[in-house]
């Protein structure tokens, strides 16, 4: 060590323990190079050092790696100086030191001189910006592309630097957004940003940011891939036919953040991403996930099964009683990803063949699909990839391992997958992985299977525990909102009795899955309901009989109206509604029918002008109907739409922020235009219910009234309140059908769940057996009853109630408006 | 005007054995109700093998069949009989309900629900023990032959909501549910009737049978065996598979883009 070495290293010593100490520790790495590159090495640092602590400390940290990266001091230590220029550089020191050895090893000297020069051309400009460069993990800067793309990446961004907007802001949205879309997409999101900036500041920083709506919703729209959305019903359609699975759809999360979006379940929704890579991919995935649901990945007993195998009783419940894996995977602590990952291929694995057995070639389809697009960038993520990709490849052929072999067996479980995966993670050579590693470790169409916490499935064929365990049926799909200020009635309207906190808890249902308190007001003991009303009986399933004079019903007002917004339905489906009366009036002419045997006519009779003559000639005295008459064919049918103004027509539908109450008006709007158009006599009326002596039937359209601007503006206003005692209303509806003169008589019932009171006692059998009885008693008293369901669950207990082709689940809210006066017009018949 | 017309052509009865594939012992129930004599109620939905069922029993036992397609405006009196005039002559001439009293064949009304609320009534009397068949015009009541014996065939699906038959009526059939037959039944249904190889017709009803899943959501009929069968036909005939599904099962079933563009997918799977 010569003598300017020393003295440079007693300097250092004499200013700082520390920093004596650290150039002490990185000078070995750099003797090897020689007495003149040692001194000019402890130059620098010492110069970093004085001109900022922190900045000098991670120079003399970093040596080593540095060294041995770009093998010698050049160029990264004349780099170095680049720090000494400006203020408050540190921070942005502290990062080039840290990352250029990974930089230079990766990207080679060319590409970190790029790099490097794209960060020090800030530090002029604005010095946070450079630290936020140079802070920024190499990984996430360069996305896996080459050095030269990151000049791409950052040429906007200089621009910005002159309307103050620092790079911290652009390139945090700018690397999410090239992961989405890729570079084109990033310098057509930039110059829409620079118009954005240009009207305010705040507004730029949201976009550039990604947190504004507007940059999200641009996202989606630019976003490369295939979108789900319009495609949710076709996805539906095929999970069903494949699995027989109906699920509600909801929208996915979606993040900003790039890599890749799954489809998830948590067991009673599917959580659908907004954009996947192709349709196949989609399509793949929705099987897959089917194919999970289907084959018991989180079915009850499976998922006790696994908790029993690591010595927990019970699956522990999150407070919406869910399923949470954590404790599962808890043992492995840090390496919990990796044993997830490991399980993850096994149990999808299985599933996947179990899903061979009944699509053929779709293993292939998976192989193809993973061909297509290739293993994913990083060694460490593709080592899982190869692995799944691997097994399923041997799947198809029939060549698992012998140890897999049992996966293969129709009888195999989540548990002999689980069990598997202990096995091979004790003698795994899969690499640790991190999180954000993880999403590319997934073969097309496969996702994490724990990814959300899953409410847990009943074994198909318990057909029992379905119908009576009630508690988590009919729940699924429908945020529970707390309920409204109830619609004021006229009369002693109970809605305005029970207090709010009544139905919040957990127990019975009332409507789709608003809770109720566990504990019932002893059958609505005690409960004096107002005088008066019809008695009618209700069936007890538990003892066989009727209970005479139970249920009352009343028919009430209601007030509330809202001629504006019966307006405002009017004009949204305006078209929808001239596109009915169109079809309508078109089908008119063939629905004119020829009345045979009438007295009077614009043409003979053939056949009863025969009839005449012959009975003439036999002697007897006929009636001269011999003539035909064409007019309007009389339909003859009477129908009285009975809807569910239940609380739980106020819940919002999904996440669409659509409540059911909204689509029950313009349905019951469109509905009464398409029966005027038509002729038919009908009544439009309501129904709630608290406890049996109060089951209220609010008429708003009788059969003898006019639908007019009042009962349009009481469609309007509709709201809901209360719970849903069907059986009666069923009963009393029948009534007011009896009395019109109408041969046909129809009752079409619209509703968004099972039957359910506050004294049902949390057994949802009891009102649904009662139900079955009014429909029954109906049918012997002329009225047919047909349902239109918007419970997802519906043809679960709808074909026991209604019967088949009675019933008629509608998966979108959306489209009950339209639907509703085409489902009438085909149930009565047409031409 | 009592005569009978004459001319009438003879009843027909069936020389060739009409394939039929039982499912379960709808064999034995039928002829036990034939040989007791009771009404038969037919129930099932469309393209299951219903007619081809009673066609198959009418040539065991040998006794002519009388097709009724009811229709909504088919009477009582079409079925019963009209009197017409010859010359300077009136003439009665039976119906086919009628027809089938006299000379002991088996009547098959098929869709009953179809058809007037008043045909229902005349078939009351036939369908219990007093066996005869009011015929108002003439004033008489005829008794029904040894041989006679009412089927009906109904069809419980979506459109029939409002014209369900009564329950006092349905009580008075014996009822026989048929359903689409379990796939190795479908499979050979499938390669007799339209003369399709093995793998073909195994394929095709997989897929129908996943394609069954998606009843209530908007089908209003399932894909049916008839349809399988007509598809297999195609296919024999050398059309391309997808091509002959789409023909013979897609395009028929559903107008709804989505439900068929699922059905495609369903049936690619297999043919693709």
């Amino acid at each position: 060590m010569s003598a300017a070495t020393e003295e440079i290293l007693e300097h250092l010593d004499a200013v700082s323990f520390v920093a004596g100490r650290d150039a002490r520790a990185a000078l070995p790495a750099v003797l090897p190079l020689g007495e003149t590159a040692a001194l000019r090495f402890l130059e620098t640092g010492r110069d970093l050092f004085f001109y900022d602590r922190e900045a000098g400390k991670a120079l003399f940290h970093a040596t080593a790696d540095l060294v041995q990266a770009f093998g010698g001091l050049d160029p990264w230590l004349a780099q170095a100086r680049i720090f000494l220029t400006q203020r408050g550089t540190f921070r942005a020191a502290v990062g080039f030191f840290e990352q250029a050895a990974t930089v230079c090893k990766q990207y080679g000297l060319d590409g970190e001189k790029i790099w490097f020069e794209e960060g020090a051309a800030w530090i002029p400009l604005h010095v946070d910006s450079a630290a936020a460069y140079f802070r920024m993990p190499v990984a996430r800067l360069f996305g896996g592309l080459p050095a030269k793309d990151l000049q791409v990446l950052l040429a906007p961004a200089r621009e910005f630097a002159k309307d103050r907007l620092g790079l911290a802001s652009y390139l945090e949205g700018a690397v999410k957004v090239r992961a989405l879309c890729g570079l084109a997409g990033v310098s057509h999101w930039a110059a829409r940003g620079r118009d954005v900036l240009a009207a305010g500041r705040v507004r730029g920083e949201a976009w550039f940011r990604l947190e504004s709506d507007e940059s999200r919703a641009f996202l989606l729209e630019v976003l490369p891939g295939f979108r789900l959305g319009p495609h949710k019903r076709l996805f539906a359609l095929l999970l069903q036919a494949w699995t027989g699975l109906y699920l509600p759809m909801e929208e996915g999360d979606w993040s900003a953040e790039g890599g890749r979006s799954f489809l998830e379940t948590d067991g009673r929704s599917l959580f659908v991403p907004a954009v996947m890579p192709d349709r196949e991919e989609a399509m793949l995935a929705f099987y897959h996930l089917g194919a999970h649901l289907a084959f018991g990945s989180y079915e009850e007993a499976a998922i006790q099964s696994l908790f029993r195998e690591i010595g927990m009783e019970h699956p522990p419940l999150d407070a919406d009683q869910r399923v949470t894996w954590r404790p599962l995977f808890a043992r492995f602590g840090q390496d919990l990803l990796r044993f997830q990952l490991i399980f993850d291929i096994l149990e999808d694995l299985r599933v996947d063949l179990a899903m061979e057995r009944e699509m053929p070639g779709y293993l292939q389809r998976i192989l193809a699909a993973a061909e297509r697009c290739g293993p994913p960038p990083g060694s460490t993520a593709a080592a899982y990839w190869q692995e799944a990709l691997v097994l399923t490849r041997q799947a198809q052929s029939h060549n698992l391992p012998q140890d897999l072999a049992v996966l293969a067996s129709p009888t195999a479980g989540i548990l002999d997958a689980f069990r598997l995966a202990m096995a091979r993670y004790a003698e795994t050579s899969l690499p640790p992985l991190q999180l954000a590693e993880r999403a590319a470790a997934f073969l097309p169409g496969h996702s994490p299977n724990a990814a959300r916490p899953v409410y847990p499935r009943r074994q198909k064929g318990a057909e029992g525990a379905e119908m009576d365990a009630g508690g988590n049926l009919g729940a699924a799909g429908h945020q529970e909102k707390p309920r409204e200020a109830p619609q004021a009635a006229e009369g002693n309207d109970p809605d305005l009795e029970i207090p709010p906190e009544d139905i919040q808890g957990t127990g019975g249902r009332v409507g789709v899955g608003i809770p109720l308190p566990a504990k019932v007001h002893g059958s609505g003991r005690g409960v004096q309901g107002p005088k008066g009303g019809w008695p009618y009986r209700e069936w007890d399933y538990r003892q066989g009989k009727y209970k005479e004079n139970w249920a009352r019903v009343h028919e009430r007002k209601l007030r509330e109206r809202d001629e504006v917004r019966a307006v405002e339905i009017a004009a949204q489906y305006q078209g929808t509604l001239q596109r009915l009366k169109k079809a309508l009036q078109a089908q008119k002419p063939t629905r004119m029918a020829p009345l045979r045997r009438q007295k009077e006519g614009e043409e003979p009779d053939l056949d009863a002008a025969v009839q005449f003559v012959v009975e003439r000639r036999a002697g007897q005295s006929p009636k001269a109907n011999i003539y035909r008459q064409r007019r309007p064919l009389q339909r003859d049918t009477a129908v009285l739409l009975l809807a569910d103004l239940s609380t739980s027509i106020m819940a919002e539908a999904g996440e669409t922020g659509i409540r059911v109450v909204d689509r029950l008006q313009a349905a019951m709007l469109l509905f009464g235009e398409a029966l005027l158009e038509v002729g038919d006599p009908f009544a439009l009326y309501g129904f709630a219910s608290k406890y049996h002596q109060e089951v209220l039937l609010y008429p708003i359209k009788r059969f003898d009234e006019p639908f007019d601007a009042r009962a349009r503006a009481i469609l309007g206003g509709l709201s809901g309140r209360l719970a849903t005692r069907m059986g009666a209303a069923i009963r009393h509806s029948v009534r007011q059908l009896q009395n019109s003169p109408a041969q046909r008589r129809l009752l079409l019932l619209l509703s968004d769940g099972r039957p359910a009171d506050y004294d049902d006692g949390g057994d949802p059998r009891y009102l649904q057996e009662d139900t079955r009885m009014a429909v029954r008693e109906a049918l012997e008293q002329g009225v047919h009853c047909f349902c239109i369901s918007l419970d997802p669950r519906g043809g679960e207990y709808l074909p026991l109630v209604f019967g088949n082709g009675h019933y008629l689940v509608l998966p979108h809210l959306d489209q009950l408006p339209q639907r509703l006066p085409e489902i009438y017009l085909r149930l009565r018949g047409q031409g | 005007m009592t005569q009978v017309a004459s001319g009438q052509e003879p009843l027909r009865y069936l020389t060739e054995e009409p394939f039929y594939q039982p499912v379960g012992n709808e064999l034995g129930v039928f002829m036990a109700a034939w040989g007791k004599r009771l009404p038969v109620m037919l129930k099932g939905p469309t393209g299951c093998g219903k007619t081809r069922f009673l066609e198959h029993m009418a040539w065991r036992l040998k006794r002519p069949l009388i097709t009724v397609a009811c229709h909504e405006d088919l009477t009582s009196s079409d079925l019963v009989g009209r009197f017409l005039i010859e010359g300077e002559e009136t003439v009665w001439q039976d119906g086919p309900l009628t027809r089938a009293v006299r000379e002991g064949a088996i009547c098959y009304l098929d869709e009953i629900v179809e058809a007037r609320t008043d045909t229902t009534v005349v078939i009351h009397p036939l369908t219990d023990h007093r066996r005869h068949l009011p015929i108002d015009k003439l004033g008489m009541e005829i008794g029904a032959h040894p041989d006679f014996l009412l089927v009906i065939s109904y069809n419980p699906g979506y459109q029939t909501v409002l014209k369900d038959l009564k329950p006092s009526t349905k009580q008075r059939f014996v009822g026989m549910n048929f359903q689409y037959p379990p796939s190795a039944l479908e499979k050979q249904i499938v390669m007799r009737e339209a003369g399709l190889d093995a793998e073909r017709a195994e394929k095709l009803v997989q897929a129908a049978a996943k394609a069954r899943n998606l009843k209530d959501q908007g089908l209003q009929e399932v894909t049916s065996t008839r349809a399988l069968v007509y598809a297999g036909t195609l296919m024999a005939a050398g059309l391309e598979p997808m091509e002959a599904v789409a023909a013979a099962i897609i395009h028929p079933q559903t107008d709804d883009p989505e439900l068929a563009a699922a059905l495609t997918e369903i049936f690619q799977t297999f043919f693709g």
